[in-house]
């Protein structure tokens, strides 16, 4: 066993070092097509990092009556909190809302210094754990008693939302699209230095050498190139992090939070790029051997 | 050692190479196969080695019906049948030494094995001399003997040589032969597919011809062909 561990290392490196321009075919030809796979992840990462923003600002306001009773408030209240879509409801007072009201007009004074303060209604703010959410609360909220109006923007929301969906579809299907077109090339490379070594083979099958014997140097091999490209492409990745979009927060600081991934968001797009490139470099090679393993 | 029953053989195209042969040969025979080309010669070998398969009919190698073989079963009845081809199918990226050893790396021996023997097939061949040299530095002859220090090396019970002298020149031919013969000697059991009158003639041994993919002569101690 030790003996075939040793032949099948010292095959795989012999190869590489004899093959050196078929592997540095295949290395750059992996790390380039996961490098754009990986760009395709970010980009994911960023819309839905946008998205999630977008999505975190929607929420529903049920206005309250002037005469609804505490007792009705309250009621309304434990109800919609007990609600598993709710994430939060804030009781916002008449005295709360004209205060937010004299801040946010706070350059326009004649706005409301002339208008009473309790003027404005009292209100229930809900935030939901999903946006999509908003529509269906908001129809079991209408006609509680003590209610005067549900506002939550309907048709923006709706809209928002549809957007929102489009945009994370369309990420998804081009990182699918690429991780079949990244398999693709990986797996044709690895067919060509197989092909340049059809002979070997050949000679190998001629003098008793089982398949899995054949196999285990060649799958080794497309597993090397492709972790070696991966990691590659993985170090692109985390540089274009490191120097590009840590500095955004600098120039455009309210782009700062769409851009800001952590390091672990950053270690899970190579850990894909890796997985990805890995399994297609031993898929890959099975693959391509078959056809010169039949004889 | 082999035995053919009643063995049919067509190929995809319609092609007919085998049409009902039946043979059978003793464990350490020097057996030539001769005939045309297109008479089925190649087919017959590539029977033995399990590369093709009869459409009907037996096929026995070492007291094994290779109908009954299953398909990972096929390597390790490859190690028990060395072979030689007229175009010597050296790794040209590999040494002499290199090219030997493989054919017993590639079977899992360990590396004390091949360190000893090795040397050892070069030698017999005459090859001993020239270990580090690659096959282009090498005769025609030379690389044939390396190519069969490669098909000998882990002592198969059978040889197949597919015009092992196809290539060469008749002196050096005689070189092979000679060296064949002396493989023969050991016990193993030679077949040699050839077209070469000289040689078959000079050595006497079993003859068997094929035309159209029959056997229309099978003569011990024969010459490559009647009034010829």
């Amino acid at each position: 066993m030790v003996t075939r561990l040793k032949y099948f290392l010292s095959e795989t490196l012999q190869n590489f070092k004899r093959n050196v321009l078929m592997s540095v075919a295949a290395i750059s030809t992996v790390a380039i097509s996961l490098l754009l796979l990986g760009g395709v992840l970010i980009l994911g990462m960023i819309i839905g990092n946008v998205t999630a923003s977008w999505e975190a600002k929607v929420e529903i306001s049920v206005f309250l009556r002037d005469d609804a009773t505490t007792n009705e408030i309250r009621q309304l209240q434990s109800q919609v909190t007990s609600y598993p879509e709710v994430q939060e409801v804030t009781y916002v007072s008449k005295q709360d809302a004209f205060e937010e009201f004299k801040q946010l007009y706070k350059d326009q004074p004649e706005l409301w210094e002339a208008i009473p303060e309790d003027s404005l209604p009292a209100s229930l703010r809900i935030k939901l754990t999903d946006a999509a959410f908003t529509d269906e609360v908001a129809s079991r909220i209408e006609g509680a008693p003590g209610i005067d109006e549900v506002s939550y923007g309907g048709s923006i929301v709706r809209r928002l939302l549809q957007i929102n969906s489009l945009l994370r579809s369309i990420t998804f299907a081009m990182s699918l699209i690429l991780m079949i077109a990244a398999s693709g090339l990986i797996a044709n490379s690895i067919r060509l230095a197989i092909y340049a070594r059809r002979e070997e083979i050949g000679i190998m099958k001629l003098v008793g050498a089982t398949n899995w014997f054949i196999r285990v140097p060649f799958m080794l091999e497309g597993l090397g190139a492709a972790m070696v490209g991966a990691l590659l492409a993985g170090l692109v990745v985390i540089g274009a992090n490191e120097l590009l979009f840590s500095r955004v927060d600098d120039v455009l600081p309210f782009m700062g939070p769409i851009l800001s991934f952590s390091f672990g968001d950053m270690l899970g797009v190579v850990v894909v790029l890796v997985v990805v490139g890995g399994m297609v470099g031993i898929v890959g090679s099975v693959m391509a051997l078959r056809r010169f393993l039949e004889v | 050692m082999i035995k053919l029953v009643d063995v049919y053989k067509t190929y995809k195209g319609g092609i007919e190479a085998l049409k009902g042969v039946s043979v059978d040969i003793d464990k350490g025979e020097f057996v030539f196969v001769v005939g045309p080309s297109g008479s089925g010669k190649s087919t017959f070998l590539k029977l033995l080695t399990k590369e093709e398969e009869p459409n009907s009919g037996e096929v026995y190698v070492a007291g094994k019906n290779l109908a009954n073989l299953p398909r990972w079963r096929v390597p390790y009845l490859r190690r028990n049948v060395g072979c030689v081809f007229q175009d010597y199918k050296l790794l040209p990226n590999k040494t002499v030494f290199e090219n030997v050893a493989f054919a017993l790396e590639v079977i899992g021996r360990p590396r004390s094995v091949i360190q000893r023997q090795v040397p050892q097939i070069l030698e017999l061949v005459g090859l001993g001399e020239k270990l580090d040299r690659f096959p282009d530095e090498l005769s025609g002859g030379e690389q044939q003997r390396v190519s069969i220090a490669r098909a000998f090396v882990n002592r198969p019970l059978i040889l197949i040589a597919d015009e092992p002298t196809g290539n060469l020149d008749p002196a050096t031919s005689v070189g092979i032969m000679r060296l064949l013969d002396r493989i023969n000697r050991t016990g193993t059991t030679v077949i040699m597919a050839t077209h070469d009158h000289a040689i078959v003639d000079s050595m006497r041994r079993r003859v068997i011809e094929l035309e159209h993919g029959a056997i229309v002569r099978d003569q011990s101690r024969g010459i490559y062909g009647v009034g010829t």
